[in-house]
């Protein structure tokens, strides 16, 4: 590992490109796996190199665990030390010995109300950890903490009233002494925030609204009283970076999300990159990829944090492939848009100006003329996160191709609690889409390699320092590629549709790579010598 | 996509857009029935239920018409009330936290899409049957109550699950069989594949589930036949049917009728 690091390093200050990249972000120490991207930059990179393109053919599965739950297994679990901690469906938790997948506790909650108000099923994408304590935001929109233990609950705080259409779907961020949750429910009449609670009580610390207040700045983005049903959640998980002690939290669709004809204007802060001071909740810059969108195209993926030259000057970049099919870079100093350019087919912007606004194709409109739309209101890339390579300085991403929607859209009365879409939607007969797993460089935004797959995925990506990309697809494949040229290694059929990002730890000097799949956890390494 | 990757992705998009909890079958009064609420009914139907039975619900190739007048899982509109409350269980069908009002109001439009003759072709069921077992040799690729082929799908049941005017209301059962092709758009579990082996063997079939790396056909053989796609030379998809076209010399109009009458019969059960 030694020897390849130094080599790694050595081609980044060799080859002055557009675009180098210091590892400055990843976590400290690569063996453990503990925050929902491996590391606060949102890379869902390992720097474990045990397992590479020489011997990933000889991966074989050293332990399933089973949940005992059904619906879709979103989580990607963490593990630090020898425990593995995991979150799962109906707020399902657990914790594992990590060399042999067996549990040490379990935890099913006993009242999760059965009138939740959920768009995308029972799930959850896992927990955050600090000292002995985890941190799991729910379904019915409570976070609670729990002792890492035992698994019992420390604390519960409700966030807010679920009746309402208000969830929590996403892993949360720890920053410092602070616990950060953003919610779920754009498919309802709600308006969005995020949360941050102190890790020690329970208590709230601050909130930002992500709708504007009359009297607050960007209001006027909104017509009459949209803004009070408008949207605009924030449910997945920010990034963070401790040299500026900024959090970047992205944010969901405005409400309803295919008619815009009751909530007139650019609709902020749906569809943004929230730059904010974690200590405060104060918002230091926003950038809006999709103003007043139509399409339900949430700009909640992964913000990826990583420094490097841009045009010759040395730059603190956020790079984003979002749900609308174009490959962002910002500054993330300041917020200002460096580039956007598609990785997937489109057909909703005619283009996007030097200010990074998006200019809508008039075709592409909904109303109750039936309209086809691409990408689709899944997205060019739905939640399941990307990952970037130091190693590679690449970003990946599981593109949907050819993944259309037709709207039919108008107004609509909301009704609290009950959804609202303002269109009906629905695929095209005769048309279907599929997945490519794309190696995008982010200097130029150009596909380096694309692997087509058969059918739209709903994994998320994980690079590792052994050159090496892993994600799944709905036929239930774990797949490893070669990052620099997307050559398909290996491949595992696990029997489930992968919902999932794996990740990647070591333990008593092996490396395991881990999955969720159906109901089980699969944990795959090298053959034990014999 | 095959059933099986087909059926979890469809479960998956199901349970992406519609997964609320069930509520228990609400015996709220049932509002009276107006134009304007079988055009709101429409509106409601077409949000929530739209994606997969279609938005005039003529169906989807995840789920079946409901202009038929016939319902697998429900005779009155109670038990419609209920079946969209509580979803169908084994099924893809969610349970739908709908008002009440919503649900009486889609049930009126379902019930106002039912035009009395469509079933009625005029035809006579038994020589339909004849035909279907005979002459016509509908029963070596179709299964009818546990007797017939295996390679087209079952139509045990197609009487309750399909109209004449299935999927496309322009379009005419009966010009399906004609062009089996060229009217309707065939689901992937119906078309056809042709594997060609690295020897250059050909074997035709439909695919009952396929993936980036293999594929497991049901060939015209009545064989399965499973390939991991490295082995394979090529593998061809067509979006087409492997159901013959029937020329009207070979199915005059009104056997065509005769035989229509047959399908419609088909409720699923003994015959």
């Amino acid at each position: 590992m030694t020897r390849r690091r130094t080599a790694v390093l050595l081609s980044l200050i060799l080859q002055c490109g557009m675009l180098a990249v210091w590892p400055l972000l990843a976590s400290a120490d690569g063996r453990n796996w503990v925050t929902y991207a491996g590391t606060e930059a949102g890379w869902h990179y390992s720097k474990l190199d045990q397992i590479n393109t020489q011997n990933v053919d000889h991966l074989v599965l050293k332990w399933v665990f089973q949940i005992g739950d059904l619906g879709k297994f979103e989580a990607t679990p963490l593990e630090r030390d020898g425990v593995m901690y995991g979150t799962g469906q109906n707020n399902r938790a657990f914790a594992l010995d990590a060399r042999t997948g067996k549990a040490i506790w379990r935890y099913a909650p006993s009242n999760l109300p059965a009138d939740l108000r959920l768009c995308c099923g029972t799930v959850n994408r896992g927990f955050a950890i600090q000292g002995t304590r985890l941190f799991m935001a729910t379904l019915d929109a409570h976070v609670i903490a729990m002792d890492t233990r035992t698994g019992n609950v420390l604390w519960n705080t409700k966030a807010a009233d679920y009746k309402l259409g208000y969830s929590f779907t996403l892993a949360p961020l720890i920053v410092k002494d602070k616990v950060i949750v953003g919610v779920s429910g754009g498919e309802y009449p709600i308006r969005g925030f995020i949360d941050a609670y102190y890790i020690d009580t329970g208590k709230r610390a601050w909130r930002f609204e992500t709708i504007p207040a009359p009297g607050e700045p960007r209001h006027e983005s909104w017509s009459g009283d949209s803004w009070k049903i408008g949207g605009a959640p924030a449910w997945m998980t920010g990034a963070y970076d401790p040299e500026l002690n900024l959090i970047y939290w992205p944010t969901g669709n405005p409400a309803p999300s295919n008619y815009g004809g009751q909530r007139k204007g650019d609709n902020l802060y749906s569809n943004s990159m929230l730059a904010m001071n974690p200590d405060t909740g104060r918002l230091k810059w926003f950038f809006q990829f999709t103003p007043h969108d139509l399409w339900d195209h949430d700009a909640t993926e992964t913000p990826v944090l990583i420094d490097g030259m841009w045009h010759g000057k040395r730059r603190k970049l956020l790079l984003q492939a979002n749900r609308n099919a174009f490959f962002y870079v910002l500054d993330r100093e300041t917020g200002q848009f460096l580039s956007a350019k598609p990785f997937a087919e489109q057909n909703w912007a005619s283009e996007i100006t030097a200010q990074g606004r998006p200019v809508f194709n008039p075709a592409s409109i909904p109303t109750k003329k039936s309209i086809r739309v691409c990408p689709g209101a899944l997205g060019a890339v739905n939640w399941n996160p990307p990952s970037y390579s130091p190693a590679t300085r690449l970003f990946y991403v599981n593109a949907r191709e050819n993944d259309c929607t037709i709207f039919t859209g108008g107004p609509e009365t909301p009704t609290k609690g009950q959804f609202f879409f303002g269109s009906s939607f629905s695929p095209p007969y005769n048309e279907q889409g599929w997945g490519v797993l794309r190696a995008i460089d982010p200097a130029s935004g150009d596909v380096k390699w694309g692997f087509k797959m058969y059918s739209v995925a709903w994994a998320g990506v994980l690079s590792t320092s052994g050159d090496l990309v892993f994600t799944g697809d709905m036929e239930g494949n774990l797949m490893a590629f070669n990052g620099n040229t997307g050559e398909n290694l290996w491949h595992f059929q696990t029997g489930s549709p992968v919902f999932a990002a794996p990740m990647s730890y070591e333990f008593e000097g092996k490396q395991y790579i881990v999955i969720a799949a159906g109901s089980g956890l699969f944990a795959f390494g090298l053959p034990d010598a014999n | 996509m095959k059933p099986i990757g087909r059926f979890v992705l469809v479960l998956s998009a199901m349970a992406a857009c519609f997964w609320p909890s069930p509520q228990h079958a609400q015996e709220s009064p049932r509002p009276p029935i107006t134009p304007d609420t079988i055009e709101r009914g429409h509106a409601f139907f077409a949000d929530n239920c739209g994606i997969c039975h279609g938005l005039d619900a003529h169906g989807g190739d995840k789920a079946p018409d409901l202009n038929t007048g016939h319902f697998k899982h429900a005779t009155s509109d109670e038990d419609l009330f209920r079946v969209i409350t509580h979803g169908i269980p084994g099924t893809i069908m969610p349970a739908n936290d709908l008002p009440p009002e919503q649900i009486w109001a889609i049930i009126a439009y379902l019930r106002s899409t039912v035009v009395a003759d469509k079933l009625s072709t005029g035809g006579d069921k038994d020589k339909g049957k004849q035909l279907f077992w005979g002459a016509g040799k509908c029963s070596d690729c179709h299964m009818v109550n546990g007797k017939g082929g295996v390679l087209g799908p079952d139509l045990s049941d197609i009487g309750a699950t399909r109209t004449i005017k299935y999927r496309d209301p322009s379009k005419e059962l009966t010009t399906g069989f004609h062009e089996p092709n060229a009217d309707y758009v065939v689901p992937i579990s119906n078309s056809t594949v042709t594997l060609i082996t690295k020897q250059g063997e050909r074997i035709t079939g439909v695919p009952k589930n396929e993936d980036t790396f293999s594929i497991q056909l049901l060939g015209t053989d009545n064989e399965i036949h499973n390939f991991l796609k490295k082995d394979l030379k090529d593998v061809i998809h067509e979006q087409k049917s492997l159901m013959p076209v029937y020329t009207e010399k070979q199915l005059e109009d009104s056997s065509l009728k005769d035989l229509l009458a047959y399908l419609a019969s088909l409720r699923g059960g003994s015959n």
